[in-house]
């Protein structure tokens, strides 16, 4: 139904171990935790210890803030769920429904963008 | 390294906007300039020694190049005699914040007007002391790792082994399946809260005063003090999920184990690893001690104190203290005037409300919080 537009490449820290894809779902608001869809690619400025029990549903994190010793680090280990930190102007780049694929062994995400 | 954290250019960009946007937590921030000096680091301490204010608008700001000369210094006073005292310093401030508050809600009702005030910059104080520590946590925790591979150590940083976080996460999976015992799906709990079982209804509110403290740095930002805000987020976290995957996430048993130190261990490496172990896990409990010292310690005192303000100035509200600066809270002052203004300028930043979920009715709804 869509055909795909562009991927792009972007470079962060690999902060959990593990590969995983899906869709992009951005927080830029308070508001926005209150609707994260199952399955999703948790795309932030930083993970709060608050938002921890939203992570058993989302398949991976992208991280704004670069930093191994950070929150973000600790949950996404405790949790096993791939996650890139570091990842500079994400909540720019990418935008809800965008296919991710997160390295969390390199911090590499992989974006395309569909119409 | 925190590089997008601490390499801000210069002190005209903030380095966070719209952190904190009430005047009284605000009024909390003035300490930051007294970092060193909380640190305890002998030598470092000057008029003003790190880099950090917060402006009128809750931006928060920070100075890369003083940021940088404190790492600096910092490294090069690690001893293990320093570092014990960083962490008994460190240890004792945050066990000294959640005494106080928890002894502020025991006594709060009971006490006059002078003691409230007192009572209250008391607690203000230990929240500022921690406050400090949470900004001194954007980069301490990175120079002691550097230290640490400086001193030849080649383990995984000490991660904890059990967070905070993970304990709120399996409290709310046990909520979870607590609500679905009594059939109510977060679905249904959301649809029909607060008109639910008494059951459940306790339940819920069980948990919102045993997580209180988590929820963002913001005091009016709503977090888990606050039922309605706990049924969206059970909704938001376990709505149509699959419950064996959350389970096997919250699995911890498999974790890699961490790294400790050992009797082996040199003793600076030992020291630095201890030290840093701690860092890592205030940082999971840093905006929870602050928080939780609001909503258990603080408001209690402010009720208390709003109901004197009421007495010499007919039209207060209860939320107007949110509207003082501790010292005017301390010396019993407000202006109403002067209160108007900030009531106004706050509530003119939609920007800031959008971004902190703040409504029309939450002044109100915090000042009645239990």
């Amino acid at each position: 139904m869509s055909a795909e537009n562009s991927t792009t490449v972007h470079s962060g820290l690999g902060a959990a171990p593990g590969h995983a894809s899906g869709k992009a779902y951005v927080i830029r608001y308070a508001e926005d935790i209150m609707a994260v869809p199952a399955g999703s690619i948790l795309v932030l400025r930083i993970l709060h210890p608050h938002l921890a029990p939203l992570l058993p549903r989302v398949a991976g994190i992208v991280v704004e803030e670069g930093a191994i010793l950070q929150h973000a680090t600790t949950l996404a280990r405790e949790c096993g769920i791939p996650a890139a930190v570091g990842v500079r102007n994400a909540r720019e780049l990418f935008k809800n429904g965008d296919l991710l694929e997160v390295d969390g062994y390199t911090g590499k995400v992989i974006a395309r963008q569909l119409d | 390294m925190k590089q997008n954290q601490v390499t801000i250019a210069g002190s005209a960009q903030p380095y966070r906007r719209h952190i904190v946007g009430l005047p009284l937590q605000r009024s909390l921030f003035d300490q930051a300039a007294r970092a060193a000096a909380t640190i305890g680091l002998p030598g470092l301490t000057s008029e003003r020694d790190f880099p950090a204010r917060l402006d009128q608008n809750g931006d928060l700001f920070l100075d890369r190049s003083q940021v940088a000369a404190l790492s600096n210094a910092l490294a090069s006073w690690f001893t293990p005699e320093s570092l014990e005292l960083m962490y008994t310093t460190h240890a004792a401030a945050c066990d000294a914040l959640v005494d106080a508050s928890e002894n502020a809600a025991r006594v709060a009702a009971s006490l006059d007007g002078t003691s409230a005030r007192k009572l209250s910059e008391d607690l203000a104080n230990r929240i500022a002391l921690v406050i400090t520590y949470g900004i001194l946590s954007k980069f301490v925790p990175d120079v002691l790792l550097r230290a640490l591979k400086d001193a030849g150590d080649v383990e995984p940083p000490p991660f904890p082994e059990s967070t905070a976080s993970t304990e709120l996460m399996r409290d709310m999976f046990a909520l979870y399946q607590a609500c679905g015992a009594f059939d109510y799906t977060p679905q249904r709990l959301q649809c029909e809260w607060p008109g639910v079982a008494l059951e459940v209804f306790q339940l819920v509110r069980q948990f919102c005063k045993r997580q209180t403290g988590f929820g963002p740095l913001a005091w009016d930002s709503p977090g888990y003090e606050d039922p309605n805000y706990v049924v969206r987020l059970l909704h938001s976290a376990f709505d149509e999920v699959d419950t064996q995957q959350v389970r096997q996430r919250l699995s911890f048993s498999e974790k890699p184990a961490v790294a400790s130190s050992s009797i082996d261990v040199p003793t600076k490496i030992a020291a630095l690893r201890r030290v840093l172990g701690f860092w890592l896990d205030f940082l999971e409990r840093e905006t929870w001690y602050v928080r939780r010292a609001f909503y258990v310690g603080m408001i209690p005192l402010l009720r208390q104190l709003a109901a004197g303000y009421r007495q010499k100035i007919l039209a207060f509200q209860p939320a107007d203290v949110l509207f003082l600066d501790i010292r005017e809270l301390a010396a019993g002052t407000a202006d109403p005037t002067v209160i108007q203004t900030r009531r106004n300028r706050y509530m003119e930043n939609t920007e800031y409300l959008l971004l902190h979920a703040v409504d029309a009715s939450r002044l109100a709804s915090i000042m009645g919080a239990s």
